[in-house]
């Protein structure tokens, strides 16, 4: 016993000692050991965030990198390289136009940059009275005007309003428009909403996001013609499509279903069974 | 026909000899409760992971670009394959409970007194096997989850200096977490750690009707008190024999512990799959939080208060090593934890500490 506590005690006084020494290595360490993601090496930090953070950048553009964390682009996996050029990885070559680096595009040239990645809206704009009157006064609306800039969110119905519209043109028109998209914006929400439900649930719906993205994408690309007659054209088209996913969640959660009723079935069992045998040792203790 | 198979069996190894030496005639004490059932339980829980798992093997795609793919299949194509995943998600977090509680029974009752020591190093022995099971079956899934908690693990080693950085590497099989790190992982769990754990057992199992089932300390002491300086059987002649009685215990014991396995089925599939569970891996996207399993909450939070990286992990394995040799420190005769005041106070204290650290763990 003595021996074993004293072997105890020498080992502690090693281990403690041991950690004092090499004090460099596990300064280091401790800083990387939990308070950053533990395999934060892999992921280098952008070295446009580095400068739009400290005192060397104009106060106004110090906000930037705040507004794009709160964006759908941030969580997209859209950086600022892939709207600005550049290189996040150089700090010296980070502003280098051989390194594609556009800095903030001109008024009328930001349809093209956003189009890079937006390429069926980007024509459906051009076709539309929004892009024809950016063509001919270089000042009509582009996608900033409603989507703005940085802290760019995820689209819905709700971009269209009177606030905004108003500002070029009377409301009317827009509201037709809105009233055009509303059911299929509708049932695009509502199935957005099963597949997170399906989600939590603990099933994986890769396939119904892709389809729903994909879906999705295509009708608000027709939305920016913005031509209503178009728009109310296709919405059974539209509507057919939402409905094959809608066939799929709800089989889904009738599986769902019938995995709950079928595990609670045992559930059953197993509670009756189990009562049987504890009755039965009762009786042979007896 | 069956008396037939009987009668084939009597002449060729005498069973009705090995059912009444070994299973009518052997005796257990007569005041056992409970919680000496949990060991079967145990053995019952680890029954159920191989099945289930032999089942998941069957389709399950052990590489980087198939390995979630596989398992989603099995949780939506594969006929019941979603009962068999659930059944070896649950089971693989409640044999680590079941195993706990077996542990601090033992300890409460003092059973691991000489002359069970070795039966008690055993038991610990498989508590690390199974831990080391599910480490290693966390990977396995390839999702997001599974992802940055082995990152986590692995990353533990390197706190000790020199050393570290190779243990870690060769865990991982390279600087991160890959699809090496997946065939490593893959390999332990499905071809090292089953023979291990399977030997452990033999021998713990060895130990127990070598030595003899331990009685509760308290009440009526009934065998196995006094000096212990030669081997010998303990025997309750006075007990109740092993079959039927403590097997029925023990069979409903089983059929608790599937009870609660399909009531978290039924009613929260999703305890041990939140949602990093249902995203594949993504080595470039670092989730905000990573948690690990709850019965390694308590070490983790333990790492986070202790600024030095080294010592508290160096902590953490004196702790351990003091475990699983503590029969060898703990050498007085009295078993009875309740005449034992300062052993009662720091096996409670212990326990309390344990909750708070998993509960701020989980919290924080």
């Amino acid at each position: 016993m003595r021996y074993s506590v004293m072997i105890l005690l020498l080992s502690a006084a090693v281990l403690i000692g041991a950690s004092m020494t090499g004090a460099n290595y596990r300064d280091i360490f401790g800083k990387e050991f939990l308070t950053k993601p533990w395999a934060g090496g892999q992921v280098k930090e952008s070295v446009c965030i580095s400068c739009h953070t400290s005192d060397i950048i104009k106060p106004e553009y110090r906000d930037i990198p705040q507004e794009w964390k709160q964006s759908w682009h941030y969580q997209n996996n859209v950086s600022c390289k892939d709207c600005h050029g550049g290189d996040p990885d150089d700090a010296e070559a980070a502003m280098s136009p051989e390194r594609g680096f556009i800095g903030t595009p001109d008024y009328a040239e930001i349809p093209q940059v956003c189009g890079r990645c937006h390429i069926g809206i980007l024509k459906n704009y051009l076709e539309s009275g929004h892009g024809r009157a950016l063509k001919a006064s270089k000042t009509g609306p582009n996608c900033v005007t409603c989507h703005g800039s940085h802290n760019i969110q995820k689209a819905s119905i709700k971009i269209i309003n009177e606030a905004r519209c108003s500002r070029c043109h009377s409301y009317e028109r827009a509201k037709v428009m809105k009233q055009a998209l509303f059911l299929t914006e509708k049932k695009i929400r509502d199935i957005d909403e099963d597949l997170k439900r399906l989600k939590r649930a603990g099933v994986f719906t890769d396939e119904e996001d892709k389809t729903l993205f994909r879906t999705h994408v295509e009708y608000r690309t027709l939305f920016h013609t913005v031509n209503v007659e178009l728009v109310k054209k296709s919405t059974d088209k539209f509507a057919k499509k939402l409905g094959l996913i809608e066939d799929k969640i709800d089989k889904t959660f009738r599986e769902l279903e019938f995995r709950r009723n079928f595990s609670a079935f045992f559930m059953m069992l197993f509670t009756v069974m189990g009562i049987v045998v504890f009755m039965l040792s009762r009786t042979y203790k007896d | 026909m069956w008396r037939r198979i009987k009668k084939g069996l009597e002449v060729r190894i005498g069973l009705e000899d090995l059912v009444n030496t070994k299973l009518k005639r052997y005796t257990v004490p007569r005041n056992t409760n409970i919680f000496y059932t949990l060991g079967g339980v145990a053995l019952a829980a680890f029954i159920i992971q191989a099945l289930t798992g032999f089942f998941l093997l069957i389709y399950y795609v052990p590489h980087s670009d198939h390995a979630f793919r596989s398992v989603q299949q099995i949780m939506t194509s594969v006929p019941f394959g979603w009962l068999f995943r659930l059944m070896h998600v649950v089971g693989a977090n409640l044999i680590v409970a079941v195993v706990f509680l077996h542990m601090l029974s033992v300890f409460f009752m003092g059973s691991y007194k000489k002359p069970r020591e070795l039966t008690w190093i055993a038991g610990w022995l498989m508590l690390l096997v199974v831990l080391t099971f599910s480490l290693s079956g966390n990977l396995l899934p390839w999702s997001q989850l599974s992802y940055w908690t082995t990152t986590v693990v692995t990353a533990m080693p390197t706190a000790f200096p020199y050393v570290g950085d190779y243990i870690a590497n060769v865990l991982r099989g390279g600087e991160f977490v890959s699809g090496v790190t997946l065939n490593r992982f893959f390999a332990l769990h499905v071809a090292l750690l089953p023979p291990v754990f399977v030997l452990f057992l033999v021998v713990h199992i060895f130990l127990i009707r070598r030595i003899g089932l331990s009685s509760p300390p308290f009440g009526e002491q009934t065998a196995g008190s006094g000096e212990w300086n030669e081997y010998r059987h303990v025997s309750y002649p006075d007990g109740y024999s092993f079959y039927p009685y403590f097997v029925l215990k023990e069979l409903y014991m089983v059929l608790a512990y599937l009870v609660v396995m399909f009531f978290v089925i039924t009613f929260v599939p999703t305890l041990f799959l939140p949602q990093g569970a249902n995203i594949p891996a993504d080595p470039l996207k670092t989730p905000a939080y990573i948690k690990p399993q709850w019965y390694f909450l308590a070490p983790y939070q333990m790492l986070k208060l202790i600024p030095n990286k080294f010592l508290g992990i160096s902590i953490q394995l004196l702790l351990l090593a003091m475990f699983i040799l503590w029969p060898f420190f703990d050498t007085g005769r009295e078993r009875n934890i309740l005449k034992r005041p300062l052993l009662l106070v720091a096996f409670l204290a212990s326990l309390l500490l344990w909750i708070v650290l998993t509960v701020w763990g989980r919290t924080s």
